[in-house]
């Protein structure tokens, strides 16, 4: 059958079958062959401007272009013909007689595709004895600076900008021989600031602000890391010199975001060399905070947290998780707090419902998870809440590659103005807080609307009717019991409907699926399931108490009325960011005690200070948002902080000999992941795949629940947007020196919304 | 911003006009020019919110167009024209004289304002040569006294009557002229309804409609070997049979007005002095291949054209034989002009769709083809305006009987517009196959001054040049094409013994750089480095290794860029320095001699 619909033609003299439709050029790349070319980019459109890749094809009197040519049956293309090869050599030699050559101070230079094409093409000596055209550099924000001189006008930044992105902030000024590209305000870029356009520029007319001039590509070490801001869990090749990130960008397009990376995931490392951050531990002495020796200050935590326990009950200690450690660390934490701490009361910020979907998906959730690929495939998608261009700008691009490359039909529900719904085929734009009720409206035609969204409702649950294999997506606005609506009716559309829920940070999902709750076990088992509470506790040497712990806030409210003697927080800031006046919501605490990167609003108040690793500067596993598990690795080292891991396992170990628990004695996290691997529902991960740098989809497997609701204000999303990162995003100054990171895109200042939403 | 009642109706009816409003974004620009003198900030924002565009859309589409300006030029902004035709008969002279006469140079602006002037590309008024344009009016056949009256006039606050093409440069006919498409020159009133009607006017839309199946008349155009009058002389018939008949999208007919070919000016008395004719062939067109909407293309600096159009649209639409049921034989035509705004490329056919589409005139990537995804992505018949202005005489008289005034696989007749070193040089219309050499010495009056020919470009500027040995050949597609040169639009420039071939090289060179849209590689960087050593070589600063190398990277330029202005660019060059490398290797002794030294300080 396969081979029916093939077709047979002849490149160099050997027969190749491919499917129809092939374009020579990619029927060339699977033979190993290449065919130069600078304006040609898969999936993008089409150009032929370059030139570079013409061939020589049988009856046909020119040469022909390999990246428009569509091979047929019975085709004869020759590219390596004496007329080929001279075609490429005055193609470079038109190239270059206004290149400016400067190619040992270029950025570009040892990574240039024209260089590369010069060496394997070009002539090897110039002819051209006019004067070059000259234009200054032009600085178009602190991250995008464009050498016009050097550009050679294939268009790809314009293109990326405008169909990859949906921003259209390039554009192209000029004609003839002084083309030049344009940002979209006079010398000036207002856009998403994605450097997407810096990425994709072959040569170094599009330089990054942050490495330009810094150092040569040879000199640094590449390491790819997922990035450690928002939930979609992008790899981003971190290059480093002198233990200093210099850069990050995606070159070898190999993790789950293709070639995409946004300003967070390309702009966003320098945090971890911020002059603010923590290198030493800091203990409170005489009401501050003063630096210590790591003996001192580990000695202080596991003395007093003994003291609380010993003076109160465990109850009356809890622990804060994080949602951008690894899973790893937030896997002993729960160990850490369940036996050596013996407490439930653990929670972290939860930035989506994953718990609500695993209790309304159960079992099925095996296969009922969408992966970022699957969201490009889908040939539909529903999207309730959420405003993925700013919180989940993987997501994003995905349904914008998939709408213009297969016809993905993109619909949603949403409370937000968006910039995605210029993809959509329905979007209903109903009031903010709203979307809930018309996921019930969906599930059970409940709930009263006016008559015009009632109209655009009923279109746009009629149209899914007629799709099959949708991937729906939603936001923190959809939890519990709304999150079960939206399963049971969604999982009736044809085909296979997978769901994903939309989280804000790195490691959101991660956290959830480690069990950092107080009613969850990893893998979303019940607290209340004693079997579950006998296998960890058989596991981590010791018992898991039964009762379910406080929430988050029950925590901070806990320890306003004093209930709560002793907080432990592991990279979260609770003081900033939750309801409620926060500078007395810890007046009772007898020990606040935080690992943290920075003196954040939280580690202001703590009583001992642990400056902490971040995900850069260790080893370990990632889960983004939609289960993808990846790896991290250390990519430079913390210079002073050590990982939360450490922290934990040397903590386990003090309060051990103090006789609290027994010591964790996973001493890596390699180690970790193994016993999460074979004891964590849906981590039973290939370690092959993670080690080669790829992603592996966890997918547990929870018992069925009868309902789950969360607890009220348990659920919310931080709606960060593309220049802010949490607590992190403060200290990212190349993010916050944009123009676009003073312009909030949820106000409603007419700056803010020309560029936004329009 | 509050616009002027009159511009914001003229915006109206231009997004009207259009099923995309996108389209209007050119002719809104250049409208709002018109009033403002320059496109400042504030109106380029109004036109981007009215259509919904963004601003750098708007700023990337206003950049391609050499007449849209976003600083203020003078009341009246000069164009001296200096291309091939205007060059050959003083043109440089003038805008040199013209320079030292206002004491500014090319884009600047006197300090009264009451002036700018511009050195521009070939305006179309080649057979009235040398020639300017004052804002959108011509004058013709200037020399520096009539010129500095006219300045000095314009100073005065007056305004001379300009000297379009009937009032001045049409000649008498000649005897040997065979007069089909241009038998109403010269009629009193030509262009109006009433005299068009008595002078068989809208007789052929009648026998289209009333007696003839749309395949019937694609047949009948068929049989007329009626060849593309744009230049690439493909057969308009057969272009028509490949539009498909089933379908679901709209349908389009296009005629091409961008006339741009450096020497060629026939389209303009064919819109001046017979709209309707074009009017007629294009409505013809239509019920051929059953499109229902048409647009004329009029290149921007025949604004007075646009202007006549117009009205003879509005003319047509009154008498029905444009809009519902036209003769009531249910047949629905729709018909307005649209105007380009400075751009050579745009007379490139899939160009001028994304032109017509309110975008950059880039090219687009063939296939697929216009007939099958042209204007909006929907099927698309573009036509030059000569081509279409013949349509009626082909349906009136039928496809053979014109076939049969021209030769074998070469139907009819054609207009020429002879420019350059000749006595009578004029727009004639002449029969297909019409010997060069008559062309040349008894329809032009030979050469002027009784000087001995050297060159001739025979259909504007892209064709190879023919040597004083080669012009006894007869003037159609296939004859010119075995003789190495192409029939292209028409426009023929004769040289006689004093021109300067590397300044010929170098004008034409000069064009297709400034033209060059940018889009591939070797012609926006092939045209550069040419132009630029053209210019050297001329400056006498050549060297030996120059001349080889002119020649090789015109040929690295030719069937290897993206659409034919690459070629346009290479064949002149080719052919020059092939038949005159005498005078080449003449330059590199020094300083050109073929030529006075002040014309030589006037070149840009």
């Amino acid at each position: 059958m396969a081979d029916q619909k093939q077709i047979t033609f002849t490149l160099d003299g050997r027969p190749v079958r491919t499917s129809p439709g092939t374009l020579v050029i990619e029927a060339a790349k699977s033979q190993g062959i290449e065919v130069p070319s600078f304006c040609y980019y898969p999936g993008l459109a089409l150009q032929a401007a370059c030139r570079m890749c013409l061939v020589e094809v049988e009856k046909m009197p020119k040469l022909q272009t390999a990246c428009t040519l569509v091979a047929t049956e019975g085709m004869v293309v020759r590219t390596m013909t004496d007329q080929v090869r001279k075609a490429r050599k005055d193609m470079i030699e038109f190239l270059l007689s206004n290149h400016p050559l400067d190619c040992p101070v270029c950025d570009k230079g040892g990574e240039c595709e024209l260089q590369d094409m010069t060496f394997r093409y070009g002539l090897d000596k110039t002819r051209f004895a006019e004067e070059k055209l000259h234009h200054p550099e032009e600085k178009w924000s602190p991250l995008v600076y464009y050498d016009a001189p050097r550009c050679i006008l294939c268009f790809r930044c314009v293109r990326v900008c405008d169909e990859g992105m949906d921003t259209k902030a390039l554009g192209v000024g000029s004609r003839g021989v002084h083309s030049v590209i344009l940002p979209n305000k006079p010398g000036e870029l207002a856009c998403e600031e994605c450097g997407m356009c810096i990425d994709i520029c072959p040569v170094g007319a599009l330089t990054s602000g942050t490495y330009r001039y810094h150092t040569r590509p040879w000199e640094m070490t590449y390491v790819a890391d997922p990035c450690t801001h928002c939930s979609n869990g992008c790899k981003t090749t971190l290059s480093v010199r002198n233990n200093e990130i210099l850069r990050a960008n995606n070159r070898d397009h190999s993790g789950v975001n293709g070639e995409f990376l946004c300003a967070k995931g390309r702009f966003g490392f320098d945090f971890a060399t911020h002059p603010e951050r923590i290198r030493a531990p800091l203990v409170r002495r005489n009401g501050k905070l003063a630096p210590a020796s790591w003996e001192e200050a580990l000695e202080e935590v596991a003395r007093r947290l003994k003291q609380v326990r010993d003076a109160h009950r465990a109850e009356t200690i809890g622990v804060i998780g994080s949602n951008h450690t690894t899973n790893e660390e937030n896997y002993l934490l729960n160990r850490f707090a369940r036996i050596t701490l013996g407490t439930n009361n653990l929670d972290h910020h939860r930035t989506a419902d994953y718990v609500g979907l695993a209790a309304a998906l159960g079992p099925r959730m095996k296969d009922s998870l969408a992966t970022m690929a699957d969201v490009y495939q889908a040939p539909a998608v529903l999207l309730v809440a959420n405003e993925v261009s700013n919180q989940n700008p993987l997501v994003a691009w995905q349904i914008r590659a998939g709408v213009r490359h297969h016809g993905l039909r993109l619909y949603a529900i949403n409370g937000r103005p968006s910039k995605i719904h210029r993809q959509a085929k329905i979007a209903v734009e109903v009031s903010r807080g709203s979307e809930a009720r018309a996921v019930r409206w969906l599930a059970a035609e409940q709930g009263r609307w006016e008559a015009k969204t009632t109209e655009s409702l009923a279109a746009l649950k009629a149209a899914l009717g007629a799709e099959h294999d949708v991937v729906v997506l939603f936001g923190a606005e959809i939890q519990g019991s709304a999150i079960r609506d939206l399963v049971s009716w969604a999982g009736r559309l044809g085909g296979k409907t997978k769901f994903m829920a939309l989280g804000d940070y790195a490691n959101s999902r991660g956290a959830a699926d480690m069990g950092i709750l107080p009613d969850r076990l990893p893998g979303y088992a019940p607290l209340s399931d004693a079997a579950e509470r006998a296998r960890f506790g058989k596991l981590w040497g010791g018992e898991i108490p039964a009762a379910a712990g406080l929430t988050l806030r029950g925590m901070l409210d806990a320890a306003t009325q004093g209930k709560l003697k002793a907080l432990y927080v592991v990279g979260a800031n609770p003081l900033k960011g939750f309801p409620g006046p926060s500078a007395d919501r810890i007046a009772g605490l007898d020990l606040l005690v935080v690992e943290e990167m920075f003196l954040t609003e939280t580690a202001q108040r703590a009583d001992v200070v642990l400056p902490a690793a971040c995900s850069y500067e260790k080893e370990g596993s990632l889960t983004n948002t939609a289960g993808e598990v990846q790896l991290t690795h250390r990519a430079t080292d913390p210079q002073g902080p050590r990982s939360d891991f450490d922290l934990l396992r040397i903590l386990s170990h003090q309060l051990s000999l103090l006789g609290m628990g027994a010591p964790i004695r996973l001493r890596t996290p390699a180690a970790a992941l193994d016993e999460i691997r074979q004891n964590v529902s849906g981590y039973d991960v290939l370690p092959a795949t993670l080690l080669g740098g790829g992603a592996e989809l966890a997918a547990p497997a929870p018992r069925p629940v009868e309902s789950y609701e969360p607890p009220e204000g348990a659920v919310f999303s931080s709606n960060d947007y593309l220049f802010t990162s949490g607590t992190l995003g403060r200290y990212c100054s190349r993010l916050t020196s944009t123009n676009e990171a003073r312009e909030r895109p949820w106000s409603s200042s007419p700056s803010t919304q020309s560029w936004w939403h329009r | 911003m509050e616009l002027p009642p009159h511009l914001d109706e003229k915006f109206r009816e231009l997004m009207g006009r259009y099923p995309v409003k996108r389209s209007a974004l050119v002719p809104m620009m250049l409208y709002a020019q018109d009033h403002f003198g320059f496109l400042g900030d504030e109106i380029l924002e109004e036109i981007a919110t009215r259509l919904d565009l963004n601003k750098i859309e708007v700023e990337e589409t206003l950049a391609y167009y050499s007449m849209l300006r976003r600083k203020p030029a003078g009341r009246y902004h000069i164009q001296v024209c200096t291309n091939i035709s205007c060059m050959l008969r003083g043109g440089h002279e003038l805008y040199a004289h013209v320079q030292k006469r206002l004491g500014i140079g090319h884009k600047e602006v006197s300090p009264s304002g009451t002036f700018s002037l511009e050195e521009v590309e070939c305006i179309g008024a080649c057979t009235g040569a040398p020639s300017l344009q004052v804002n959108y009016d011509f004058y013709e056949n200037l020399d520096p006294d009539k010129v500095d009256a006219l300045l000095e006039q314009l100073e005065q606050g007056k305004k001379p009557q300009p000297v379009p093409v009937t009032s001045g440069s049409l000649h008498e006919r000649l005897p040997a002229e065979t007069l089909v498409i241009s038998k109403r020159f010269g009629i009193r009133d030509s262009r109006r309804m009433d005299v068009y009607l008595a002078h068989e006017g809208y007789q052929a839309l009648e026998k289209a409609l009333k007696q003839m199946t749309p395949d019937q008349i694609i047949e009948e155009v068929k049989k007329s070997n009626l060849r593309g009058r744009g230049g690439a002389g493909f057969p308009a018939g057969m272009k028509w049979s490949f539009v498909p008949k089933e379908t679901n999208k709209p349908k389009y007919i296009l005629a091409n007005a961008d006339e741009s070919e450096p020497g060629t000016c026939k389209d303009r008395p064919l819109m001046e002095m017979d709209p309707h004719q074009l009017i007629e062939g294009i409505v013809i067109a239509g019920r051929a291949v059953s499109a229902n909407q048409g647009y004329i293309y009029i290149r921007g600096e025949y604004r007075y054209l646009i202007d006549i159009m117009d009205q003879a649209i509005a003319e047509a639409y009154g008498r029905g034989y444009l809009g519902k049921d036209i003769l009531s034989s249910g047949f629905d035509f729709e018909l307005s002009t649209h105007t380009g705004a400075g751009a050579y490329e745009c007379g490139e056919e899939s160009a001028l769709m994304e032109s017509l589409e309110g975008k950059r005139g880039y090219p687009r990537i063939k296939p697929p083809f216009p007939a099958v995804v042209g204007l909006y992505h929907c099927p698309t018949v573009i036509n030059n305006a000569e081509t279409l202005s013949t349509v009626p005489a082909v349906i009136r008289m039928g496809g053979e009987a014109y076939a049969n005034l021209g030769t074998p696989r070469n139907g009819g007749t054609r207009l020429y517009s002879i420019s350059g070193h000749v006595n009578r040089p004029g727009i004639y219309e002449l029969p297909l196959g019409f010997p060069l050499r008559r062309l040349i010495e008894e329809v032009a009056g030979g050469i002027r001054g009784g000087k001995k020919l050297k060159a001739v470009i025979p259909g504007g500027s892209s064709c190879p040049l023919l040597s004083a040995e080669e012009i006894d050949l007869p003037m159609d597609f296939d004859s010119l094409a075995k003789a190495g040169s192409m029939l292209g639009s028409g426009g023929t420039v004769i040289m006689d013994e004093d021109t300067c071939m590397v300044d010929v090289a170098r004008r034409i060179m000069h064009f297709y750089a400034h033209e060059s849209c940018g889009w591939c590689i070797p012609c926006r960087e092939g045209t550069s480095w040419l132009r630029k050593m053209l210019d050297r070589f001329h400056e006498g600063e050549g060297r030996a290794e120059d001349i080889p190398l002119i020649d090789e990277l015109a040929k690295n330029m030719l069937g290897r860029t993206f659409c034919p202005l690459g070629d346009a660019a290479a064949l002149p060059t080719i052919s020059i320095v092939q038949k005159w490398r005498n005078e080449f290797e003449d330059h590199l002794r020094g300083k050109c001699s073929y030529q006075a030294a002040d014309a030589l300080a006037a070149a840009p």
